[in-house]
């Protein structure tokens, strides 16, 4: 296996690790908006669909990491390149570039369009977009720790909006939930479908695998990450489901910070706008991690310099920022995404799964022999 | 990472043949050996040379040696001992530190230290009586780093005295003390200390390392030292430890850091030291634990309100007034009102004022410095409201800021926390809370790349160590707290002692 991976101990992150960088991965943007996708599919069930989708999850990952675990010390882009061979699964590990690069793309333009809309009005794009550029381009360039540090931080510092996401139950009227189960399980396998966009950033791990000291601690963690992400969209959907009626959720579309609008604190109001600033430092992680799933792609094509790589893949989203400009687009767009992510995150582990068995099985049998 | 290629080895004697390849021998003939004497340093006016008989002459430099132990027991004994070797002198004196040296420079450098040479006709071999004595103030009380308990003694200029308060405290045979010669033109001395077995054996090497790495002319201070052998000396922050308290030192040595005294500077390095360390006091030792874990909240709360707060009252008063509730809004328009400029520029002026202040107050003798507080806190303060330049509530939170930044331990730490605010406050002019957040990312980005002596900074917060948890942020009871704390571990001990720490120690680095 010559696509094998030398990754030396200092290098390497702790197990433990693990469950801030998913789950900072996972929170970012899509959580801004989701009961209304969910909603619309799911209807009062919306929580149904939650809990499947992360169960799903859950056994993607479990597959994920089985692939991984088949090679000693190898990601993603390696084991194309081992079980395709050079030209094709030259073409594969390109298309998971393009999309990490998409999913980089789609986080910032998100979180370009709800500042735009809540905060500042007439702010410049192109600003925005720099000033969360030279950040990443900053963080990047310190290296994986600083990366992942960037995760762990995210995860300590964003802990106290968990405390004012249940505020609004002041207002709640509980029996919006029911009738449990009003709707038929197509529906609701289609509402945990349509989560797709929000639940995924877990497929990080098929990267950063072989950098985990102990490889067989990284599956518990990761697992444990899942459960705390989903333990955060249970709440915030069951949230919504009881403070909004159906209706509205379908006509809202940031749901998540229409709730926060109605809390008053003391010495504050509209916290919205804090947490809309603050949710800088939860989406860093994402554009962070992103940047680097495609950079260790791109490694496996043209040996580049960490440096230029960024700059390079800075400047290029920066320029794609442009042309969509729309709220329409930007729709269409996320949903474009969740259709290719649900593809490659959730349908393609499994593919991946059965070849990698079946190579290693034929390898065995050919050392035997 | 930041320094250049690596230079020549600058250690005591190596280097002297290095530099000074032409030994130069001693001339046998007394008058020929003082015209040579003079003529390498200058013939001095301090310079005393004195002949005790035909054969035997002694120099030394006035005001460096000790008259007592001359007078005492050197010219007695050089009366008694008439047309000898140089080796019979040397054996004859009753002085601690005596030596021969066959080579003039070696000597010459002796002397400027303190010793006093001693010449024999017709032989080229110089006595070396070392009785140097060191004009220095007395101890005193640390004036930067006071502490209600605790003791009450500090560093003062004389690496003799520093090292000897160090060993008082720590009576340990492992208390290891390296000795230095750095800078071309100054030769100041310096010592590195370490508890063996404690400290890391990759630290002190680190240390050895960069310090003989050093190629420089003059060398006055530790802080110099410090900003020369850190990891990123063009980083705002810190990374090295200066204090002027032996028992800070003492605690540092015995936690695993790596010590470094300079000779002539009452400050002593202490590395690797990580961020959150600077705020911590060797007091919250002295304290019940409670009150310990609260002052050291309330600290960290400071950096925080400090830093952050004047920003964020210049960003909710240009973009953000829907933030500010109601009742809080109306006070706050009320002495906004007749204010003539934008929040950013009338922040910017009281924070300038008040960095004014302070800094007048540093350069003042002390009994002048307490008119420039009552000057500048009551009559610009109350003046500059009343004349409708700022707001009252301006004032207040600057104040606000300004104690805060007071409370951080280290005067290095809370130089930074007081001169970040100033981009902050600019850039959330423009930007408002966005502004501020960038700013917040940008400085936690910053801070996570760093390191000192090559370990993480942000230890042990991040890479996490939950361990250490326990005396960080809050002070549990002692018995809960790890002695060997943060960056800073043997390895060997902890195996000895518990596998798993040896496994969650070094996470990331």
């Amino acid at each position: 296996m010559k696509s094998a991976l030398q990754i030396s101990n200092d290098q390497k992150i702790s197990s433990s690790l693990f469950f801030f960088v998913v789950t900072a991965a996972q929170i970012g943007v899509g959580i801004h908006g989701f009961q209304r996708v969910v909603v619309k599919n799911a209807g009062n069930d919306a929580w149904i669909s939650v809990i499947l989708a992360s169960l799903f999850a859950h056994i993607v990952v479990f597959i994920m990491i089985r692939t991984l675990a088949l090679y000693p010390s190898n990601d993603l882009y390696g084991i194309h390149l081992d079980i395709f061979g050079k030209y094709f699964g030259g073409i594969l590990n390109f298309t998971y570039v393009l999309y990490c690069t998409f999913a980089f793309y789609s986080v910032i333009r998100n979180y370009i369009e709800v500042i735009n809309t809540w905060v500042f009005p007439n702010l410049s794009q192109s600003f925005i977009a720099a000033a969360l550029l030279i950040l990443v381009i900053y963080a990047f360039t310190g290296g994986l720790r600083v990366l992942v540090g960037v995760c762990f931080f995210s995860f300590m510092t964003g802990l106290w909006i968990l405390i004012i996401l249940f505020m609004p139950l002041e207002y709640a009227h509980y029996n919006h939930i029911l009738p449990i189960l009003g709707n038929d399980l197509k529906s609701i396998f289609k509402g945990a479908y349509s989560m797709t966009f929000t639940i995924v950033g877990f497929e990080i791990i098929n990267t950063l695998y072989p950098f985990a000291k102990e490889k067989k601690k990284v599956q518990k963690y990761v697992h444990l990450a899942l459960l705390f992400t989903l333990f955060i969209y249970l709440s915030v959907i069951l949230v919504s489901l009881v403070y909004f009626s159906e209706a509205q959720i379908e006509r809202t579309l940031w749901a998540t910070l229409t709730l926060f609008t109605v809390i008053k604190l003391p010495f504050i109001e509209r916290v919205e706008i804090i947490i809309i600033c603050f949710w800088m430092i939860i989406i860093l992680p994402n554009l962070c991690l992103f940047s680097w799933a495609a950079y260790r792609g791109v490694k496996r094509f043209k040996s580049i310099n960490e440096t230029t790589f960024i700059w390079i893949f800075s400047i290029f989203i920066f320029f794609a920022n442009i042309p969509i400009q729309t709220r329409t687009e930007i729709d269409q767009m996320n949903n474009f995404f969740a259709k290719i992510a649900f593809y490659i995150v959730f349908i393609y582990p499994f593919l991946l799964y059965i070849m990698a068995s079946l190579k290693s099985v034929l390898r065995k049998g050919g050392s035997k022999e | 990472m930041f320094r250049g290629p690596k230079k020549n080895v600058t250690n005591t004697n190596e280097q002297q043949n290095k530099k000074e390849p032409d030994k130069v021998p001693i001339p046998p003939s007394q008058t020929e050996f003082l015209s040579k004497l003079k003529e390498t340093i200058h013939s001095p006016a301090d310079l005393v040379v004195k002949y005790i008989s035909e054969t035997v002459t002694i120099t030394f430099l006035d005001f460096l040696i000790d008259g007592k132990t001359l007078n005492e027991q050197i010219l007695p004994t050089l009366e008694k001992v008439i047309n000898t070797s140089p080796k019979v002198i040397k054996e004859s004196l009753l002085i601690a530190e005596v030596d021969l040296v066959a080579e003039l420079n070696q000597g010459i450098l002796e002397m400027l230290i303190g010793a006093v040479l001693i010449h024999v006709e017709g032989h080229s071999e110089l006595v070396i009586a070392k009785i140097s004595s060191y004009q220095s103030r007395g101890l005193s009380a640390p004036e930067n780093e006071s502490q209600v308990i605790g003791s009450q003694v500090g560093f003062n200029e004389n690496i003799a005295t520093n090292i000897s308060l160090i060993r008082r405290y720590i009576t340990n045979p492992n208390l290891c003390n390296e000795k230095f010669t750095v800078g071309k033109d100054t030769r100041t001395s310096l010592s590195v200390l370490y508890i063996d077995g404690i400290a890391a054996e990759e630290h002190v090497n680190t240390v050895r390392q960069r310090i003989s790495d050093l190629d420089i002319l003059d060398l006055l201070d530790s802080a110099v030292l410090s900003e020369l052998i850190d990891d990123n000396s063009i980083s705002m922050f810190p990374q090295f430890l200066l204090t002027e308290r032996p028992d800070r030192f003492c605690d540092g040595l015995l936690s695993g850091k790596v010590g470094i005294v300079v000779n002539g500077s009452s400050m002593a390095i202490l590395c690797p030291y990580s961020f959150i360390e600077f705020f911590q006091s060797r007091e919250d030792q002295n304290l019940r634990w409670p009150i310990a874990t609260f002052i050291r909240l309330l600290r960290f709360s400071a950096i925080l309100i400090s830093i952050f707060f004047t920003p964020i009252y210049v960003a909710a008063l240009t973009f953000h007034y829907e933030v500010i509730p109601q009742p809080l809004l109306v006070p706050l328009s009320e002495s906004r009102a007749i204010v003539p400029f934008p929040p950013i520029v009338e922040a910017l002026v009281l924070e300038l004022i008040i960095e004014l202040l302070r800094e007048a107050g540093a350069r003042l003798p002390t009994k002048v410095g307490q008119t420039i507080g009552i000057v500048g806190g009551i009559v610009l303060g109350t003046a500059a409201v009343q004349a409708g330049i700022t707001s009252n509530i301006l004032i207040i939170i600057i104040a606000l800021c300004a104690l805060s930044s007071f409370t951080t331990p280290n005067y290095l730490m809370g130089n930074v926390i007081r001169i970040l605010r100033f981009p902050v406050i600019i850039l959330a002019g423009f930007w408002g809370f966005l502004g501020i957040m960038l700013a917040f990312c940008f400085i936690m980005i910053h801070l996570l790349r760093q390191s000192s002596l090559g370990a993480p900074y942000m230890a042990p917060i991040y890479p996490p160590r939950w361990k250490d948890w326990s005396d960080s942020f809050v002070r549990l009871p002692l018995p809960l707290i790890r002695r060997q704390s943060v960056n800073s571990r043997e390895t060997h001990t902890i195996q000895n002692t518990n596998d798993s720490f040896a496994k969650e120690e070094k996470v990331i680095e």
